[in-house]
């Protein structure tokens, strides 16, 4: 089942000029999103997932800060990287959206939600603002919220949590774009409220055929909605894999301590839970060889000196590690030594 | 059918009415909380009777604001002249009418234009970096150099005239309010939002206008009020030197400049006009505190 690549991300690297030089927040991650797809990327915080997101956007101000290479194939011919400014305008929102993680603070507490919700029509379509604001009492219906035509003309301050998160999505799907980019769009939600954002992100993505980039540290959201997922550790992708795949047969050290690490209703109380050790490394100094070498129980020599590259392991599956197999093979012993 | 459809209609009816009443109580409540507020309470109070006196009190003092009458010339409160009168003869409640019309317009045009050009100033500095440093080094070499000092060179330099009374005053206090709209807007800048609306394809200035000023608009109108007051102060500091509004028109400044000689033999001359003042800097910078209390109920405490 080969679909049609909706967008193509490929060797992508985002730097970042601070003041103690030169960062790579994203090193050379590829991966693509197929019409109709929900993609999830995981990984735990400071491993680049959002800045990945950002920069398919080019949401950085590129003047001061920030300078991409690689390519961003929106299409299968367009690229992100190299539209001009006004074209990268004409694309953000129309074709390519994004919620963000925090729905208190993504709205504008002085404009009502309608007229936000216009703007982002008017933005993009010939369109009277009274056509607008049927559209966004529309959209307000689409999403799930009760009296749309009363709530037009309430302030963010007047909606709850979750409310204001389907405003938000109402917000991006104004323009019917192709691609939503969803950055942690349930974190700060509570979990009921989180199922019903879920169920409505799952209920567009089959509406309009639209490709979602999901972006989560939380696997058990992700075993729910996605199709495939990209794992992400300190700027790289360390595997790719399908959703079934990625559960059944972990092939990196790094994902199989993830989904350890997802306490479960019907384990043992008293089992500590499994904790992945060491934290993070700065990005300011990256390990010369794999770069989860340190928090590796099987790291070597090999680990320590030489970077893995991301190889095909299995149909659809990725993985950024020396001895994927072998570890594979030992499945029975004790990965991981708990903390 | 038939009764199913009225009693709809009734539930509509009355769902509309308590809608109405709930606008009402809602309004009746935000009003309440302004008056509790005194600042804004006694604030108020006093600016509406100084303006009531400036539109209104002209029309009904029944003497020529310049009309010299030798013989009635340093006459103490009275019955003919209720405040007295000034050193040509002329009617002090009179000039002092007029000078109310002068004062608070010089006040309110300078704090008008100073928030206009002080916000366009702070908007810019904050949203674009190379634009920054470049305003916000004028605006502290401007800052460096005292107020008054500022103005009457200013005022020297234009020649005295109100219009250039009112730039001089305008130039004196646009700093102070790019200050607050930069130091604000950088906050917002940085706010999801912004992110969000920028993610949807707007322009900058778009962004600018319609998403990043209207968050400002709460600090500044604090800030307004104190450079009214400031403004009154300043204007009156300059008439008083002698650099202000021109010779025959009256405005308060310039009555205490008339006053100064005759201190000790006409003190109404110089307490009449300086109580205006003070009661009207009084009078703003209450206001201007419970603006802000009221906007903001984290500093209230």
């Amino acid at each position: 089942m080969s679909r049609e690549k909706l967008l193509e991300v490929k060797n992508l690297k985002t730097h970042f000029n601070t003041e103690n030089g030169r960062v790579t927040a994203v090193d050379d991650v590829s991966f693509h999103v197929d019409k109709g797809e929900i993609l999830g990327i995981v990984g735990e915080s400071g491993c680049g997932k959002s800045v990945t997101s950002q920069s398919i956007l080019r949401l950085f101000d590129e003047k001061y800060l920030v300078k991409y290479e690689g390519e961003v194939l929106f299409k299968g011919d367009i690229d992100l990287l190299k539209l001009s400014k006004s074209e990268m305008r004409h694309a953000r929102g129309n074709e390519i959206s994004m919620i963000f993680q925090d729905p208190l603070s993504s709205l504008n507490p002085v404009l009502t939600i309608g007229f936000q919700i216009a703007e982002a029509l008017m933005l993009h379509e010939k369109i009277t603002k009274e056509a607008a604001f049927e559209q966004a009492i529309e959209m307000l219906k689409l999403t799930g919220i009760p009296s749309p035509e009363k709530r037009v003309h309430d302030y963010p301050h007047q909606l709850s949590g979750g409310m204001r998160q389907r405003v938000m999505i109402a917000m991006s799907l104004a323009c019917k774009p192709r691609l939503l980019i969803a950055d942690e769009p349930t974190t700060a939600l509570d979990v009921t409220i989180q199922s019903q954002i879920l169920d409505l992100i799952e209920d567009i993505n089959k509406r309009f055929d639209m490709g979602v980039i999901f972006i989560t540290h939380d696997l058990g959201v992700v075993a729910g909605l996605c199709d495939r997922v990209v794992v992400m550790y300190l700027g790289q992708i360390v595997e790719e894999a399908d959703i079934l795949n990625l559960f059944e047969n972990p092939m990196h050290p790094y994902t199989k301590g993830l989904i350890k690490s997802i306490p479960h209703m019907d384990g043992d109380r008293k089992e500590e839970l499994h904790v992945i050790s060491g934290t993070v490394p700065s990005l300011e100094n990256v390990p010369v060889g794999c770069r989860f070498a340190e928090r590796c129980q099987f790291a070597d020599e090999l680990c320590q000196s030489k970077m893995p590259d991301l190889r095909v392991v299995g149909e659809g599956q990725k993985v950024r590690c020396w001895h994927a197999e072998k570890i594979a093979e030992q499945e029975e012993a004790p990965v991981y030594v708990t903390s | 059918m038939h009764v199913a459809q009225e009693q709809d209609k009734l539930l509509k009816d009355e769902f509309i009415l308590a809608k109405k009443r709930l606008k009402r109580h809602q309004k009746k409540l935000l009003f309440r909380r302004l008056i509790r507020n005194r600042g804004i309470l006694f604030g108020g109070i006093i600016m509406v009777l100084l303006t009531l006196l400036a539109v209104f009190g002209p029309i009904f003092v029944p003497y020529d604001p310049y009309e010299m009458v030798v013989t009635d010339r340093l006459m103490a409160p009275g019955a003919q002249h209720f405040l007295g009168t000034d050193n040509f003869g002329r009617d002090l409640l009179t000039r002092m009418a007029y000078g109310a019309r002068v004062s608070l317009s010089v006040g309110l045009s300078v704090s008008l234009l100073a928030c206009f050009f002080g916000m366009l100033i702070g908007l810019l500095a904050s949203y674009f970096k190379a634009l920054d440093n470049v305003l916000m080094r004028i605006c502290d070499g401007l800052m460096a150099i005292p107020g008054v000092l500022l103005a009457i060179a200013l005022v020297a330099a234009l020649g005295p005239k109100m219009e250039n009374v009112i730039l001089a005053l305008t130039i004196v206090f646009v700093p102070n309010v790019a200050r607050v709209v930069r130091s604000a807007a950088i906050v917002i800048r940085e706010e999801t939002y912004i992110e969000a609306i920028r993610a949807q394809g707007a322009k900058t200035w778009r962004i600018i206008v319609l998403h990043i000023a209207p968050n400002t608009v709460a600090p500044l109108i604090v800030q307004a009020s104190f450079i009214f007051a400031d403004a009154i102060i300043t204007e009156a500091a300059l008439s008083f030197l002698g650099a202000g509004i021109p010779a025959p028109d009256p405005s308060w400044g310039n009555i205490l400049h008339d006053g100064k000689v005759f201190i000790f033999n006409a003190w109404w001359m110089t307490v009449f006009p300086g109580i205006l003042i003070v009661l009207s800097v009084f009078g703003l910078n209450l206001l201007g505190d419970g603006i802000r209390d009221y906007i903001d109920p984290h500093t209230s405490k």
